[in-house]
């Protein structure tokens, strides 16, 4: 079994009476890439500062490195929070040596990992710049840099993709995997899905403070009803022919023929459907199995959820 | 300790290579400079004024005022003799040397003779039109003095110049004048001469006495006022230094809540190490500034002290007073304390607000309290047992300059114990309240509104972070 790196244990925080974060409990597993999703005022920023000791739980327990957040565990951990800022009038390389120093890395290394980093990160000839000249994509490379030149063995990124171009969001998943394909152990937190299905070993997905899903992105995707969807061309009742096979629903035709889409029954597959179809010679424009993506799990999650909740209250 | 001292260096290093940090380093040598200097040079770039005096009854005023200019050049030849014994001891040359100096007094008024006594044929001289010639060149005529015997012993006197600014000589001719008149007048009334002059040397000896010493010892002296002076002085720099620090941090502050610098700091190092961290890295900035003003300024006196103009200046006792333990460490300990409770303070304040203009809002009140400390100091200075000053010594925020001026004075060990204790107790509350702002400040769970709403009844509180 792989080692717990970050274990948030019950924990609850309010501010001014509002919750902010409501009895989350969920561990990061050592060597692991970790999305924490979930939609803006989730809680997730608030669940990363209690994570790093920057604010202190009103309930429950944290667990860093197996003790409490003390600034020896922050040591070995890079942080890159959303509210992104950099010593604007600082050279480039100090800056880095800066941060690097902060977490415990001697002047000399620190310049000389910053200067490689630089290079790696396709940023030649910055080192000697001020941070003010350099073009926003570039200031957030060099802050980049700063939260990884340690060479942490936890890296936690809040929004890391948010106010990066296309281009920019794939150079920082490339980042991401290359540090999780170095051994090292991220947890993101994001509300754009795409970036966390392309990613994640495991997701924690949060809603309104409350933890509502922890898991594999497949498990996440098999808590969505699979889909089909049917073009037909012939006159059968398509309801009749699957009932028993999901829920089926009629959608608007297209060039004459009918649409039907069937969210799958526990059990049942694909193929079920187009086997019975087959049987009954439905004459088929269209057999079309439709993959499930986290953006649907996600709705999905946080929809049951909240019914759940409404259900309770 | 290694966050402390990395975030302390990188505020010193940042404040070091601003163009604001050298401005400031100069600021206090030229100032010293132009303050001292402006005075000599305004002195030396007057120009000499040539007059002409015409007396019109015969001669005796002419000889008055004559008399009165020896009297003066007489002084002045004194005072430079009394200043070359000082410098190089009492030597028969330096006697020999200034006797032979025609000019030894600052005359800035010289009378010359241009072979004229009308006024028709002199007006051109005074409005610019002629000129006489003289060992420097050609010159106009800065005035022209008419002097008469009126009826009944009055004298009248046409004074004629273009100049309506400088009137050093009218009232140079009107005092001698009016010492001749009341010399004159006594005389007349049958006062002998030598009765007069020595009335005029009659003054009172007056002794200043400190009733708590006795015998030789007990005569007050000059130079024992001198560390109530210094301490007043202190005070004011100790101000002057703490107002422009902490302005320094408030400016850093608000510039590092801008950046949005403080999370990635905060998941580094705590807090409470980013604020001492800041206070350290500000005060060594003051430090060093206080480290070469006072280098210059201690060159400075010593240079002074070997220079014959300073021949009347206690430099030595002016530097006892300020290398006065009894002074420097109070100085020391009030600087500190009265640097951290406004240093956290105005962090605080920084680490609330996102710009400069957010700030003022705060910085007002803050302000207020700063100003009155300054009309304190000056109380103190003349009244230092007065009621308002010794309750406002009280108040910690201003005990460390109130007191500094009132230590030299004699005031009990219950006000410098309990003040400094009031004081100290006090700065530890505000550094702790402080850390909270600043925290909450730096994760934005608070801002200047979460500030105000305090002092309003049913204030709002801000809403929750997320």
């Amino acid at each position: 079994m792989s080692e717990t790196i970050l274990e948030l244990s019950n924990v609850s925080k309010t501010f001014n009476g509002k919750p902010a974060v409501r009895d989350v409990s969920f561990g990061v597993q050592r060597g692991r890439i970790t999305g924490f999703l979930g939609p803006n005022g989730a809680g997730k920023t608030t669940s990363l500062r209690m994570s790093l000791g920057i604010l202190t739980p009103d309930s429950g327990s944290v667990t860093l490195f197996g003790g409490k957040p003390r600034p020896d565990a922050l040591d070995r951990v890079g942080f890159l929070p959303e509210e992104r800022g950099i010593y604007r009038k600082m050279k480039v390389i100090d800056v880095i040596t800066f941060f690097a120093r902060l977490k415990g890395v001697g002047a000399a290394e620190a310049r000389k990992r910053g200067l490689a980093m630089l290079e790696e990160f396709d940023l030649p000839g910055v080192a000697e710049s001020k941070v003010k000249t350099l073009s926003k994509g570039m200031a957030q490379k060099v802050q980049i840099i700063s939260t990884l030149v340690h060479e942490p063995e936890f890296i936690i990124l809040d929004e890391p993709f948010s106010g990066l171009d296309p281009v920019n969001q794939n150079a920082l998943e490339q980042i991401v995997r290359r540090q999780a394909e170095a051994g090292r152990t991220v947890l993101f937190s994001t509300h754009v899905m795409e970036h966390a299905e392309r990613l994640c070993d495991q997701i924690v997905l949060v809603a309104k403070g409350r933890k509502v899903f922890d898991g594999s992105v497949s498990q996440a995707l098999g808590e969505v009803p699979r889909r089909v969807t049917v073009e037909v061309t012939s006159d059968q009742d398509v309801s009749q022919l699957l009932a028993g096979k999901g829920e089926i629903a009629r959608g608007e035709p297209v060039d004459g023929n009918a649409i039907w889409t069937v969210d799958l029954a526990p059990g049942t597959d694909a193929q079920d459907v187009l086997k019975a179809c087959v049987d009954a010679g439905v004459k088929l424009a269209r057999f079309e199995p439709v993959r499930a993506h986290l953006h649907d799990a996600f709705v999905h999650l946080v929809g049951s959820n909240a019914a759940a909740e409404t259900e309770t209250v | 300790m290694r966050a402390i001292y990395l975030i302390a260096r990188r505020e010193f290093l940042s404040y070091v290579a601003t163009w604001g940090f050298w401005l400031s380093l100069a600021s206090m040598p030229m100032f010293m400079a132009l303050g001292i200097g402006m005075p000599i040079l305004i002195e030396n770039s007057q120009p000499t004024r040539y007059y002409v005096l015409v007396d019109e009854t015969g001669g005796t005023l002419e000889a008055a005022l004559e008399a009165q200019a020896e009297a003066s050049r007489a002084e002045a030849l004194e005072r430079a003799r009394e200043a070359a014994r000082e410098m190089f001891g009492d030597l028969p040359q330096i006697d020999a040397a200034l006797a032979s100096q025609p000019q030894l007094s600052d005359e800035r008024y010289l009378r010359v003779d241009v072979g004229e006594t009308e006024l028709e044929a002199l007006r051109p001289y005074l409005t610019g039109d002629a000129s006489f010639t003289s060992a420097d060149g050609e010159h106009g005529l800065f005035a022209a003095i008419f002097l008469r015997q009126g009826t009944a012993g009055a004298i009248e006197v046409d004074y004629w110049s273009a100049n309506v600014s400088d009137g050093g000589l009218r009232s140079q001719i009107r005092n001698a004048l009016r010492d001749h008149m009341q010399t004159q007048y006594l005389i007349d009334a049958g006062v002998s001469p030598d009765l007069i002059e020595t009335a005029d040397d009659l003054s009172p000896n007056v002794r200043e006495l400190n009733p708590e010493r006795t015998g030789d010892t007990a005569e007050v002296t000059a130079a024992e006022r001198i560390p109530l002076i210094v301490s007043a002085m202190t005070a004011f720099g100790l101000w002057v230094i703490i107002f422009s620090v902490v302005n320094m941090l408030l400016s850093a502050m608000i510039e590092e809540k801008g950046n949005k610098i403080l999370e990635m700091m905060l998941a580094s190092t705590r807090h409470h190490e980013i604020l001492t961290g800041k206070l350290l890295g500000v005060a060594a900035v003051s430090a060093t500034l206080l480290v070469v003003w006072g280098g210059i300024g201690l060159l400075g006196t010593f240079g002074v002290q070997q220079l014959a103009a300073s021949a009347d200046m206690p430099i030595a006792e002016i530097l006892a007073a300020v290398l006065d333990p009894g002074l420097l460490l109070p100085a020391l300990g009030y600087f500190i304390i009265g640097y951290l409770m406004y240093g956290a303070v105005f962090l605080a304040i920084g680490s609330l607000c996102e710009t400069l203009q957010d700030a003022q809002t705060l910085m007002s009140p803050m302000m207020l309290v700063m100003m009155v400390p300054l009309f304190l100091v000056m109380m103190a200075m003349d009244s230092p047992d007065s009621p308002v000053v010794a309750i406002a010594s009280w108040v910690p925020l201003w005990t460390p300059f109130i007191m500094l001026a009132r230590l030299p004075h004699d005031i009990g060990m219950v006000d410098i114990i309990g003040t400094s204790a009031a004081m100290i107790a006090f700065a530890v509350f505000v550094i702790w309240g402080s850390g909270v702002l600043f925290r909450m400040g730096a994760l934005n769970q608070a801002n200047q509104d979460t500030v105000k709403g305090w002092f309003k009844i049913g204030g709002k509180k801000r809403p929750a972070a997320s």
